[in-house]
């Protein structure tokens, strides 16, 4: 597939899709259906509306039986067909939110009133107005919301309220999505859910009655909330695994899509040059459908301008039957192995070597790193403090108290130079060409062992469900070259074609006796704490 | 310089050997925390001297102690790395490979490397 693009042509086709739209012409693919938002206009974008039934969407019978169930593109079918009311959808998801929150503590805040009020808006509507058309989804505490409590689990945001959505939370409502509520997450987007104190907070939502066990973070809110049942679909956003990692914890498929991708304005920083907006979905398909609406270029953000247009996802995230019915590949792809890869999660891995391998199209290729690996993605990493500690000087000199138990990596940051700093940009070049000229030379797709590796260059990581370990989810991330979601998105939906990991859903906790912010204070006594040495070491 | 590391008279003293200085002190690494807290215009005495359960911020102690560790690592060996290269002398050939890339995924695209794929 071309990604060939320049300015010129970038500009000529984002005027053309805008006469387009203006004039009623039916919308065109994903890439060019987002126009872009402009800074100097208020216009929304126009919502992206895929052909599901193309995509062949199945509804499972659970999903038919309990609307919690459905995933996105399930629910979104099922109102197509007027088996289902968002205000219905969104009633269902609340009540859940009522009765297992003060457990699970996947919200910083929900809006639940507004949220009933657009869902009956969207039926009123016909569902018309983009896929999410009635769609109710968690959004990380990290994003702008206009009008809503944005704290970013931080004592230094603790009465922020932003004047504007961000533009990803933007684009999902015009193409009709529903914030429910926003997603508790590490302070300041760093460790696991806890308060800024250390207190955790987010259960894993497959050990809702063991607070130590690992949720994943920082966009574990998120995560839970998806994972709980709690929301049809979620965004996080990932600076050093905090959208991957809390998926594989907890079921999920997650698409942390190259830098560049979907706009980060609007998105509390942590460490600019690393900062991924991206989803957090129940399948590829959602996954796909997420990111569609997600991404494209916004002049508020010059990274996401110039940049290749975006590639059929929901194409990509449909699966594909050979000749006999047998899912294949929809295109001959690679899969680098390295050689780390069985070091962890042993049996489950192999399991997915072989059934993966089993698919037509696949082949695995064993992959070596380049004898600089562990530096460059290890002590470097490191280089990424600076970044987080320039835009919050402010509040460093004001009172560093105000960081609670993260304060440590910012003021680490404050100790490289900036001869070090650019030595660190360097370094990114050099790997850079070690991944896409050596690694990515030899396969079209490479297995990881981390998440910082393809953090640090900006390249696009799926997370995916494989099994279950010890009676926790198990689940690999894949990275690939730059603009590629879409054979990331081949692998998984071809993948979860012939698995069912996928579609697992954890047990409901145990209710508890009231509901509200005493239940949760009760629900959070004795929970585990953070140090501040341990808040460094595990910072995204 | 260590005394063990005098070339013998006339001898070109290699670079290599020129920038090793003497690490520095517990008290000299404190005192340069501190002095680039200050000039930064971050107060470590604004941290507690005791543990503050209700905050969780760490106390200067503990500050300080983290920040030793970060200062007497991972700096160095940042600027101990050079891009490998072929031609002597080998730092004047580093100066022209891999040129610092803020984002490397995107100077992929905006330079059409990432079309060629």
């Amino acid at each position: 597939m071309s990604r060939a693009v320049n300015r010129r042509i970038f500009l000529a086709g984002s005027a053309a899709v805008t006469g387009a739209v203006v004039s009623g012409t039916a919308l065109a693919p994903p890439a060019a259906a987002v126009s872009p938002v402009s800074s100097k206009s208020s216009r929304s974008p126009e919502p992206y509306v895929p052909d599901l039934d193309a995509a062949g969407i199945e509804v499972r019978d659970a999903a038919r039986r309990d609307p919690t169930e459905a995933t996105l593109a399930e629910a979104a079918v099922l109102m197509s067909r007027r088996k289902l009311t968002s205000t219905a959808l969104v009633e269902a998801y609340l009540d859940r939110i009522g009765t297992y929150d003060s457990t699970y503590q996947a919200y910083a805040e929900v809006t639940g009133e507004t949220a009933l009020a657009a869902a009956r808006a969207a039926d009123r509507s016909g569902g018309r107005r983009g896929v999410l058309s009635g769609i109710p989804l968690c959004v990380k505490d990290n994003y702008f919301t206009r009008g809503v409590p944005t704290r970013c689990n931080s004592l230094i945001f603790a009465d922020f309220v932003p004047n504007h959505d961000a533009t990803a939370v933007a684009r999902l409502t015009a193409a009709g999505g529903i914030v429910l509520g926003k997603g508790q997450m590490g302070p300041l987007a760093t460790t696991r859910a806890t308060t800024p104190n250390g207190t955790v907070t987010t259960v894993n939502a497959w050990t809702p009655d063991n607070p130590a066990t690992d949720p994943g973070g920082s966009s574990t809110g998120p995560a839970c909330a998806v994972a709980g049942r709690m929301a049809s679909s979620s965004i996080g956003t990932q600076t050093g695994g905090s959208i991957v990692l809390p998926s594989n914890r907890q079921n999920l498929t997650g698409l942390k899509p190259t830098m560049g991708r979907v706009s980060a304005y609007g998105v509390i920083p942590l460490s600019y040059t690393r900062d991924h907006p991206g989803p957090l979905a129940r399948d590829a398909m959602d996954a796909a459908l997420m990111l569609a609406v997600m991404a494209g270029p916004d002049a508020h953000d010059p990274r996401t301008l110039g940049l290749p247009g975006l590639p059929d996802l929901v194409r990509a995230a449909t699966p594909v039957a050979g000749r006999g019915g047998a899912v294949r590949m929809r295109r001959a792809t690679r899969i680098g192995v390295p050689a780390d890869f069985l070091n962890s999660a042993t049996e489950v891995r192999k399991a997915f070597l072989d059934r993966i391998d089993a698919i037509s199209g696949v082949t695995l290729v064993d992959i070596t790193y380049p004898a600089d690996w562990p530096l460059l993605t290890g002590m470097f990493n490191d280089a990424r403090l600076s970044e987080r500690t320039e835009p919050f000087r402010h509040w460093l000199r004001e009172d560093p108290a105000l960081f609670g138990v993260s304060l440590l990596s910012w003021l680490q940051g404050l100790m490289l130079s900036g001869d070090e700093w650019i030595t660190a940009q360097r370094a990114k070049n050099h790997l850079l060409r070690e991944v896409l000229d050596g690694v990515l030379s030899r396969c079209d797709v490479l297995l990881q062992t981390g998440p910082v590796p393809f953090d640090i260059l900006g390249l696009p990581e799926i997370a995916f469900p494989i099994g279950f370990t010890a009676g926790l989810p198990s689940g690999v991330i894949l990275g690939g070259a730059p603009y590629e979601e879409d054979r990331l998105l081949e692998v998984a939906a071809a993948y979860q074609a012939v698995t069912d990991w996928h579609t697992r859903r954890p047990a409901d906790p145990a209710a508890p006796a009231a509901s509200g912010p005493g239940a949760k204070r009760a629900a959070g006594a004795g929970r585990p704490r953070l140090t501040a040495e341990e808040a460094a070491a595990q910072s995204a | 310089m260590k005394s063990g590391l005098h070339p013998p008279h006339g001898m070109r003293i290699p670079e290599v050997l020129l920038s090793q200085p003497q690490p520095p002190t517990q008290e000299q690494l404190d005192a340069y925390i501190r002095t680039r807290l200050a000039l930064a215009g971050v107060d470590l005495d604004l941290l507690p001297t005791q543990p503050d359960p209700a905050t969780g911020v760490p106390t200067r102690d503990q500050a300080l102690r983290s920040l030793r560790s970060f200062v007497a690592t991972v700096p160095g060996a940042i600027a101990g790395w050079a891009p490998p290269v072929s031609g002597a002398p080998a730092a004047a050939y580093a100066q022209q490979a891999a040129p610092p890339l803020l984002y490397p995924s995107i100077t992929e695209a905006w330079t059409g490397k990432a079309d060629a794929r």
